[in-house]
């Protein structure tokens, strides 16, 4: 029980980090519109205004949601209470382009198509470049070391969604192998039966393939690096003077090099996340990045600044996750936060 | 004598002359490539979607525009956007990390708070929301976007490695010594990681260039001219993958793997040079 309690502070406080982030990140999407000269949101209040003098009554409603939701004529303060409340209940606003739709309504179904897509492809990617790494850093010098990192650079260098491109061009135009796009075949209804899940997974091959490949580089090059540093260190030399064999060797490298390994999966899963959501307007891919592209090309406010919520939070759950995990091994966390 | 040995030694390594040469081929491509080949990207005045011929080298988009002439520009302004990034970045950056890493104390953890904070918000998603704002997007804006947004990581990575030299001897001793905290980061520390800084610029620059495409393909990217990302928009938006059109959306997509790959390897390879502790035992 003792020896639990550090543990536990420590997940407390990183839960209070990431809520006191969520809520710094939920003010930036308050401030921003508003910040901005020429308030990009009272504009489209306007806009709106004068097309709802031309004409329909529909277009009346959706500016007194908007007004309302928007809290026009409230006090600065007022608005943000308003808004932070209805954020953290889950409450973001009604769509414009989408109206009367609920925002949260329009992005639902999209998050298991993106989180389905972000981390079977990120724990992919990270298991493979950091084997691949750790052995390229433990043969130093070999032919393999070469190529790993060769291509490993290049590879991390290459934007997901040209990568996208390609292979949609070469694998399902060229040699007709894989769809083009979309999430599975028109006609299909979604269900648990085997024919729709080979077919999700029949559109799923590209872009997953499209998200590893980038990954993989990325953890290669850092594990090499890492292994490489390991090596050198002085219990390692000792070891190895010791007379230790070498596969105990490479084991303890490969060990101690994770760690810093796991903390990285957290920060890059935002990032993957990032290039994701444009790969998936690339594949036509029913998850939210194909959301916030419709959200952008319709000034939708509401439901791109929905999108931004949503996968902050997302994001931030899973970071909890790796947070957990990265307490489970790292013994020194409980020592360092027993001796404070 | 120092400095012509590390210059032999660094062109003696094979993969910084191939990373340096391929670098220095994207940047004349986009300085000099233009002044050669003297097409406005933007006329609209050839034939529509002509593959590769004589008279239009990399062929023609949907809109008869010459794409050859579109990449060269392009090339420029997608290294100037991501020069011009991580100049932001690395300002930004450089102060707090530096000044959190020297000062310590309350300093250090006010600093670190709002590194941290902004951190844990994705840079690509931050960039999009500020961009979905601003209506006019000029390529110093992108590249303020991009910066503004992508700066923390490397002010912790800053701290982390000031930290880690604070604790050895020679600090102690410039401390005794009276030296003030700007003497000691300046002298003691930031050099002590340069090649760090280096790579790290390699990064944003990088990252400059990979975010300006990204943001444009999503609509977001600079409102004018042409950019590699604005190419792969419009490549985008008239489904040129889907329907074969190799000539429009690989050659942009090539030049920036070019310029950004040729850094990576360039830094890797001065890594392996200048980092003591990644140089070959025996």
């Amino acid at each position: 029980m003792v020896r639990l309690g550090p543990f536990a502070r420590y997940l407390l406080m990183r839960a209070a980090f990431l809520l006191a982030t969520y809520i710094t990140a939920i003010t930036i999407v308050f401030l921003l519109p508003r910040l901005i000269p020429g308030n990009p949101l009272a504009l489209l209040l306007t806009q709106l205004y004068q097309q709802a003098q031309a004409n329909p009554e529909a277009i009346k409603e959706v500016y007194k949601t908007l007004m309302e939701e928007f809290g026009v004529g409230k006090p600065l303060w007022e608005q943000y209470v308003d808004f932070l409340s209805h954020a953290l209940r889950g409450d973001l606003g009604t769509s414009i382009a989408f109206y009367p739709r609920k925002v949260i309504e329009l992005i639902a179904p999209a998050i298991p198509w993106t989180v389905g897509l972000l981390v079977p492809s990120t724990i992919t990617a990270w298991i493979i470049g950091n084997t691949l790494g750790a052995i390229a850093g433990y043969r130093r010098g070999s032919y393999f070391e070469k190529t790993v990192l060769t291509v490993s650079l290049i590879l991390s260098q290459t934007p997901y969604y040209w990568l996208a491109m390609l292979l949609v061009y070469i694998f399902a135009i060229k040699l007709n192998l894989f769809p083009a796009g979309g999430g599975y075949s028109y006609g299909l209804v979604p269900s648990l039966t085997p024919e729709f899940i080979a077919d999700l997974l029949w559109h799923y091959t590209l872009p997953f393939l499209s998200i590893v490949l980038v990954a993989v580089g990325g953890w290669a090059i850092g594990m090499r690096v890492l292994v490489i540093y390991e090596l050198g260190a002085d219990y390692m030399v000792f070891s190895e003077n010791l007379g230790v064999e070498e596969r105990k060797l490479f084991r303890y490298a490969f060990r101690n090099s994770l760690l810093p390994q796991v903390t990285g999966l957290a920060l890059s899963l935002g990032s993957v996340l990032g290039g994701q959501l444009i790969t998936e307007i690339v594949f036509n891919y029913p998850g939210t990045g194909y959301i916030l592209f419709r959200g952008l090309s319709t000034l939708d406010y509401p439901l791109i600044q929905g999108v931004f919520i949503i996968l902050v939070a997302t994001l931030f759950l899973a970071n909890f996750i790796v947070d957990f995990i990265y307490a489970l091994i790292d013994p020194r966390i409980r020592l360092g936060y027993a001796q404070a | 004598m120092a400095v012509p040995t590390i210059v032999w030694v660094l062109l003696t390594n094979r993969r910084f002359v191939v990373g340096i040469a391929l670098f220095l081929a994207v940047v004349l491509t986009g300085v000099i490539g233009p002044l050669l080949y003297p097409v406005d990207p933007l006329s609209f005045a050839g034939p529509m979607e002509t593959p590769p011929c004589e008279k239009y080298p990399l062929g023609t988009d949907t809109y008869g525009r010459d794409v050859l002439a579109q990449l060269l520009v392009g090339t420029r302004t997608s290294l100037y956007v991501g020069f011009l990034t991580a100049l932001i970045a690395m300002a930004i950056g450089t102060v707090i990390g530096a000044a959190a890493g020297v000062k310590g104390g309350l300093v250090d953890e006010a600093l670190m708070a709002i590194t941290n904070v902004t951190l844990s918000i994705p840079s690509i998603l931050l960039a999009i929301l500020i961009a979905s704002y601003l209506k006019v997007r000029s390529l110093e804006v992108v590249a303020a976007i991009l910066g503004i947004t992508s700066w923390p990581w490397y002010a912790r990575a800053i701290r982390a490695q000031l930290l880690s030299l604070r604790e050895r001897e020679f600090i102690y001793l410039s401390r005794m010594a009276g030296y003030s905290d700007l003497r000691l980061a300046f002298e003691d520390l930031l050099p002590n990681i340069a090649t760090y800084i280096f790579m790290a610029m390699v990064l944003f620059i990088n990252g400059g260039i990979l975010g300006e495409a990204g943001l444009s393909i999503i609509g977001l990217g600079p409102t004018q001219g042409v950019s590699l990302g604005l190419m792969l928009q419009w490549a985008t938006l008239m489904e040129a993958f889907r329907r074969g059109l190799w000539w429009w959306f690989v050659p942009p997509g090539v030049m920036i793997v070019a310029a950004t790959s040729s850094l990576m390897i360039v830094s890797t390879a001065m890594d392996e040079v200048f980092n003591p502790r990644l140089r070959e035992r025996g």
